[in-house]
């Protein structure tokens, strides 16, 4: 019994000491504030329950939320629209703890079109 | 374990699952109604085990429960399955999905135990029954707690 509720309670710690890495879901995780980005997609791992691209922004690594499919369809992407070595503009909200480098995309421009992820978002 | 994991994110449903919308949701809502019946079952039947309601038989709930739990396990297990090949690298890293499976297997093996020593039947020790149910809240409500978290922990 004892041991048991050693284990629950380091799951517990792990998952809120790791609290600076919380993402995905909603906004809250998020800045408040937009942020432009240009680079290069390096990998993208596209599907539910999320898309992430990372992206080469001028040496930097930036992980880069986009949507789940059917919001990327949406928007207008077409399959391999996302895919490595294009060039990508991104307009989204930073994480709040800046050094993470991740962002999640309400926009998204390729080859100077815009794919709004949120159009009600700006 | 690296090339079992990419072998399954490469099957065929986990294809199929990773980029469908309204497939991939009710898969989500199948696993939350597995989960539903587990718990929510498994609940009440340890309570008993706790002590409360003892002028009702353990061995009259566990008759209601018990099959309840184990069907609302059998699909949280078949749809948990499916979720994860989704996404099975990202998830095996992550450390409150390590840490629910352990919950899942402990309240597996505790469940196990509770129906080989019989300690639904009248006149096992309360301390046996207690500790059997005191093992299921912990396993159940924590490998639920631990499910939930793997969609807000990053990578």
């Amino acid at each position: 019994m004892a041991t048991l509720s050693r284990i629950f309670l380091a799951a517990f710690l792990l998952t809120f000491s790791s609290a600076g890495v919380l993402a995905h879901h909603g906004w809250s995780w998020t800045t408040g504030g937009n942020i432009d980005l240009t680079g290069i997609i390096k990998s993208a791992k596209l599907g539910n329950p999320h898309g992430v691209l990372t992206v080469d922004v001028e040496g930097e690594t930036w992980s880069v939320e986009v949507g789940q499919p059917w919001r990327n369809e949406r928007a207008g992407l077409k399959d391999g629209d996302l895919a490595p070595g294009v060039e990508v503009r991104i307009v989204g909200e930073p994480a709040a703890d800046a050094s993470q480098r991740l962002l999640k995309a309400e926009k998204i421009y390729l080859r100077g079109q815009e794919f709004p992820l949120y159009p009600e978002r700006d | 374990m690296e090339a079992w994991l990419a072998a399954l994110e490469a099957s065929g449903p986990a294809q199929y699952f990773r980029f469908s919308r309204l497939p991939y949701a009710a898969l989500n809502g199948a696993h939350v109604l597995g989960i539903a019946l587990l718990v929510g079952s498994a609940t009440p039947l340890a309570m008993r085990l706790l002590g409360f309601w003892r002028d009702i038989p353990a061995a009259t709930l566990r008759r209601i429960l018990s099959p309840i739990a184990a069907t609302g396990l059998a699909l949280a297990v078949v749809t948990g399955t499916l979720l994860f090949s989704v996404r099975a690298g990202e998830y095996a890293g992550l450390g409150v999905f390590q840490a629910k499976m352990l919950l899942v297997l402990t309240g597996l093996v505790s469940a196990a135990i509770a129906h080989a020593r019989h300690v639904f039947r009248a006149g096992t020790p309360r301390t046996s029954m207690a500790i059997h149910g005191a093992i299921s809240i912990i396993a159940w409500i924590g490998a639920l707690a631990c499910g939930r978290m793997i969609a807000f922990a990053g990578d």
